[in-house]
């Protein structure tokens, strides 16, 4: 099941670390603000582990209604 | 440490314990006291000084939740304690030491270049040239001292070649950093070396700035967002940060990420026969070994932590080395285990502080090691030096190895039967496990 995977543009700071875990879901933008490139693109665990990394906490992981990250 | 490194590289009266100026004798050792602290009294007061170098009481925070609290809150948590200490040498502008919403501004100016994606082409166009001809200069000898031949400087390199600083300037670059990250030792050299390092980058600034080249100084230099330029003492401080910030903690992590495979040889074959391993294993020598233990906050208002009142204008020590050693999160928290399930560590802080050079960082240390394996076969402990030399992994605000002595098959040479018996490798093993 595809993922729901936010960015809260006001919490994210631009590390990177995101990009880091799930280098297929996340991208870096010129803007200095993550976003998502492809729901799809890491395997769970890693999305989940890119949200968790976020030294922000702008990141937010759904599975249907339940939020995993 | 006072040593002067000449242009062949290598140092003059080299003292291992001089890496470690600001702990006191016999920190060897910080993880059970730190695993007792966690245990019994999650937040306690110690000793500290303030910026005019008074003994003040702070309080010391050691479990995951509490420091990652403390470093995401801040509002709460001002960086103005950092500022204080770094200003005299790295300017009033210095990144780290900076608040809301200065911080954001400034940061969003310098941190573009060291997004994981700019950074992708250094790898094979600047740090694996550094990182091979720092190993050229051993690879025939079958044998070297890792910190002083090869962690200790090529950090410091890196940046040189980063900065696009002509080849004839890093060896008093070299010289500059080294005054600069041994301040705390040497306050006078260190402050006269700031001094004249920045007026080197002045010149390299506005050098850029008249010819702008495709370099990480240009882009700073230049670096505009909704028409808002850095200023030229901005962009120093950031320059100048770079060394304490970026080379210091580099040599130190590469160091204590050799050690922990060294000191678990069936890990460094693992690793050596498949290089995918490297990323989850420079995360997990991270964890456990990261160079810089604690950081410090400011309360800006009256506040609790775990329970404990804080007041207003109490400095907060976040001790990063304890929250990666929490057992609630980690199991074997203090063993090095490159296969453990990654969960994120906190060596690179976390919230808006959040290390910017942490993607250079794990590329650089990638790079090292596996260029290391790479050239130099069956790279292994040298047991004797480590016996003779007492070597160890020491210290408790800085930490990393006191020397990493090593024995290979010099480059052309035919391969070597293994030199320790399986008895004595596993002996060796078991001594370097009980010491780190």
């Amino acid at each position: 099941m595809t993922l729901r995977i936010e960015v809260d543009a006001e919490k994210c700071m631009g590390g990177g670390n995101c990009e880091f875990w799930a280098p297929k879901t996340f991208e870096m933008g010129d803007d200095n603000i993550s976003h998502v490139i492809d729901p799809d693109g890491d395997p769970e665990e890693k999305i989940v582990l890119a949200a968790q990394g976020c030294p922000t906490q702008a990141i937010a992981v759904w599975r249907g209604e339940e939020r995993i990250a | 440490m006072t040593t002067v490194l000449d242009a062949a590289g290598q140092f003059s009266d080299w003292d291992p314990l001089a890496q470690y100026p600001i702990d006191p004798p016999g920190a060897r050792d910080p993880y059970p006291r730190l695993a007792e602290c966690r245990r019994s009294k999650p937040i306690a007061t110690r000793n500290a000084r303030d910026e005019h170098g008074n003994i003040v009481d702070a309080f010391e925070v050691y479990r995951y939740d509490d420091v990652a609290a403390v470093m995401r809150d801040n509002t709460t948590f001002s960086s103005e304690s950092i500022r204080a200490d770094m200003a005299p040498v790295m300017g009033e502008h210095v990144l780290v030491g900076m608040d809301e919403p200065d911080h954001k501004r400034l940061r969003s100016l310098v941190q573009f270049p060291f997004r994981p994606k700019s950074i992708a082409h250094w790898e094979d166009e600047l740090v694996r040239p550094v990182v091979d001809g720092m190993i050229d200069r051993f690879v025939d000898r079958g044998h070297a001292e890792l910190v002083q031949e090869f962690t200790y400087t090529y950090p410091v390199q890196v940046i040189a070649v980063i900065l696009g600083l002509p080849h004839e300037d890093h060896l008093q670059f070299h010289q500059w950093a080294n005054a600069i990250t041994n301040f705390a030792a040497n306050p006078k050299t260190g402050f006269i070396a700031a001094r004249e390092l920045r007026a080197y980058f002045a010149d390299v600034v506005e050098d850029r700035r008249k010819h702008p080249r495709d370099d990480i100084v240009t882009e700073i230099a230049v670096a505009e967002i909704d028409g808002e330029r850095i200023s030229d003492e901005e962009t120093f401080s950031f320059l100048q940060l770079l060394l304490p910030a970026g080379a210091e903690t580099t040599y130190r992590a590469t160091g204590n990420f050799l050690f922990g495979l060294l000191s678990n040889p069936d890990q460094l074959d693992a690793i050596r026969a498949d290089r995918s391993l490297m990323t989850q294993a420079v995360e997990e020598s991270i964890r456990w070994g990261p160079p810089l233990l604690i950081t410090s906050r400011i309360a800006t208002k009256d506040t609790e932590i775990a329970g404990t009142p804080v007041p207003a204008g109490s400095q907060v020590i976040a001790n990063v080395g304890s929250a990666n050693r929490d057992e609630t999160r980690w199991e074997r928290a203090d063993e090095f285990d490159i296969f453990r399930e990654s969960v994120p560590m906190i060596s690179f802080g976390v919230g808006v502080h959040m290390c910017l050079g942490m993607h250079l960082a794990r590329m650089e240390m990638r790079t090292a090691v596996n260029r290391l394996l790479d050239r130099c076969p069956s790279l292994r402990f040298d047991a004797e030096a480590i016996e003779r030399d007492d070597v160890h992994i020491h210290g408790e605000t800085f930490r990393s190895p006191t020397a990493i002595p090593v024995l290979f098959n010099p480059s052309g040479s035919p391969p070597q039967a293994p030199a320790p018996t399986a008895l004595g490798r596993q002996s060796h093993t078991e001594r370097l496990a009980s010491v780190t």
